[in-house]
């Protein structure tokens, strides 16, 4: 009943946020790993509804930090875990993954559309068959990955009471439509703002590689509902990273690089806003990005040092015109397909 | 706020927080008798607050001893879901004690009113509970009385025929509801702890709305909509009568509240609403 009536094991201590005052009219809600949440959420859950027993092998397609949390659901559960990934998920995350007693396969062939996703699907569905006994977490589909952030929902009312926006990063689509949802029950005028990047899909552009990595996605999951959206901003990998930079030197807040992201649009919308009350989502500590985000030699190396602060994002209409820089669009709690429609018709 | 929440026994309880309005009140005059057996009652129609009599007899081992005349003055209107009969009970209640000098608490009180009318709202607490009104237990005490508060009230039945609050089956509310509940819930603890009325206004609000889906009030988006014109904090129901209130902050200057309860009052009559009051955490009039 009470949110920290028990702290037992790092999950218990860890899964939620610490609200931590960034300006004025601003909080961040900073994440040691966001997606224990989730994971410890829909493992408990199955358990609850009798879906998994001690030697059910638990499955997930992941490249980043949900495999993590599961790997520690599961290393403290009891659990055998699976996880199919691909090159994009570092060697330091596989070997911890496994260190915690799971299994990671890595695709090296990317599916017939070219993106890995496809694959990795295509291998869980042959796990699913090799063991009869398991249970698929599946992030991206499983409306428990969204309902688990009735608790940060509940959070935010408890140390900042009357909230009128959100930002945050959109992957999975848990964190921001759950978190979105559940306090709407409550304020159902919240303003609420999606942060993705060039490249992915979620918002209606159209499929390429991204750099700027841990949010945005190749698919569309079931978790993303559009509609909760008021505004939808795009933005670069070196913007992001020179905010998570900011973020570190002015508040001493080491997170990653989907937090810069996050922290650059909220930073805006903020001031913009100075009588709004705010709060953004920060999804993962920066410790795994030390040799590269928080590294200058790699960031000029791979051209992502910024020597200059971006001020503005430029407003763009339908999502095809956004294509580079940071740029937002009115989404307006429309559905993917009303967008691209009104797309197709204003031109 | 009435909705179901979890108990300390993590089972669902059906529960509420009740707007206290401290100008309606009850007061009971109760002559104990030893020659008749039974209670007599002015006026003859407060059958619930005969039975609360009896009941408080029974639990002080004197019904067999004693009955006794029950005097009933109140000014609550009834049938509006303004609690009129738990003020009668609970008056009622305290008045036998009284009459014996027995001392009874809060706790004694709730159970012998749900006893004698089946679903009783708070008021015999001196501060703000989350109470569980058929079971008579709080399921969670929130220690201090709610931010104060003005309210725009009025009856959204204008034939003015009441309900019975009785006649009202339990909700059965969805899962989607029973979570909007857990959240409505934090909020109203911290709007207490930190005195805060604009989140007050928002669990109302809320809570309004969930069960405007099972009890329907008439004309209710044209109220929302009054309300937000009028920048009030939140909309309130009587969620077993007829009775609305639109809420407003008290610690705003007079000035201010004065200006947006009339404007409010001129819209609630121009959608055909006619007997409109005014009250907060001490006085009433009507507008």
């Amino acid at each position: 009943m009470f949110l920290d009536s028990k702290k037992e094991t790092i999950i218990d201590s860890i899964e939620l946020p610490k609200i931590v005052k960034l300006s004025e009219n601003l909080y961040g809600a900073a994440f040691s790993l966001m997606k224990l949440l989730p994971a410890r959420f829909i493992i408990d859950n199955a358990i609850k509804e009798g879906l998994i027993n001690k030697d059910s092998v638990i499955i997930e397609s992941s490249s980043g930090t949900f495999a993590l949390g599961l790997a520690m659901v599961c290393s403290l559960y009891g659990y055998k875990l699976i996880i199919v990934s691909d090159p994009a998920m570092d060697d330091n995350l596989k070997r911890r993954i496994e260190d915690l007693g799971a299994q990671v396969e890595i695709m090296d062939e990317p599916g017939k559309a070219g993106n890995f996703q496809r694959a990795r699907l295509d291998r869980v569905k042959e796990l699913q068959r090799q063991y009869p006994n398991h249970y698929w977490t599946n992030q991206y589909d499983n409306p428990l990955n969204a309902k688990a952030y009735s608790l940060v929902a509940h959070l935010l009312v408890e140390k900042l009471g009357k909230i009128d926006f959100i930002v945050g990063s959109v992957g999975s689509g848990g964190s921001m439509c759950g978190t979105t949802m559940y306090l709407r029950k409550l304020f159902p005028e919240l303003y609420s703002i999606a942060v993705d990047t060039h490249g992915s899909v979620i918002f209606g552009e159209n499929e390429r590689k991204r750099i700027l990595r841990g949010l945005g996605n190749s698919i569309i999951p079931d978790n993303v509902n559009h509609s909760i959206f008021d505004e939808v901003h795009w933005v670069e990998a070196d913007q992001a990273y020179a905010f998570a930079r900011k973020l570190h030197r002015e508040h001493a807040l080491y997170m990653g690089g989907t937090s810069g992201a996050s922290y650059l649009v909220a930073d805006w919308y903020a001031k913009k806003n100075p009588n709004a009350k705010g709060v953004v989502l920060f999804p993962d500590q920066g410790y795994r990005y030390q040799s590269t985000i928080y590294n200058n030699d790699w960031l000029h190396s791979n051209n992502l040092f910024l020597s200059e602060l971006p001020s503005e994002p430029r407003i763009v209409q339908y999502p095809e015109e956004a294509e580079c820089g940071w740029c937002r669009i009115i989404w307006g709690r429309r559905m993917l397909e009303d967008v691209k429609l009104e797309g197709i018709l204003g031109k | 706020m009435q909705g179901v929440f979890e108990g300390n026994d993590n089972v669902l309880h059906r529960g509420l927080v009740t707007l206290p309005c401290s100008f309606y009140n009850t007061k009971v005059i109760f002559i104990p008798n030893k020659s008749i057996g039974e209670i007599e009652i002015i006026p003859r129609d407060k059958t619930k607050a005969v039975i609360a009599a009896k009941n408080t007899l029974e639990y002080f081992n004197l019904d067999k001893i004693y009955g006794g005349y029950l005097i009933i003055n109140s000014n609550i209107p009834l049938r509006l879901g303004l609690g009129s009969s738990t003020s009668d009970v609970v008056a009622t209640i305290n008045a036998v004690a009284n009459a014996f000098d027995i001392p009874i608490n809060e706790e004694e009180v709730a159970k012998l009113a749900v006893k004698s009318e089946t679903a009783s709202d708070s008021i015999m607490f001196d501060r703000s509970v989350l109470f569980a009104q058929r079971e008579a237990f709080i399921i969670e005490d929130f220690s201090k009385k709610i931010p104060p508060l003005e309210i725009v009230g009025f009856n959204t039945d204008n034939t003015g025929e009441g309900v019975d609050t009785l006649s009202f089956p339990p909700v059965k509310y969805t899962e989607e509801d029973i979570d909007a509940f857990k959240i409505l819930r934090v909020a109203i603890r911290r709007a207490i702890r930190m005195q805060d009325p604009s989140l007050i206004g928002k669990v109302a609000s809320a809570s309004s709305h969930i069960n405007q889906k099972y009890l329907p009030k008439y004309k209710f988006n044209d109220i929302e909509k009054i309300a937000s014109k009028t920048g009030a904090l939140g909309i309130q129901v009587s969620h077993s009568g007829t009775v609305m209130g639109i809420m407003y902050d008290y610690k705003e200057k007079k000035i201010t509240r004065d200006e947006k309860t009339k404007a409010a009052k001129a819209l609630l009559n121009e959608i055909g609403f006619r007997k409109i009051w005014k009250f907060n955490t001490k006085c009433l009039e009507v507008i």
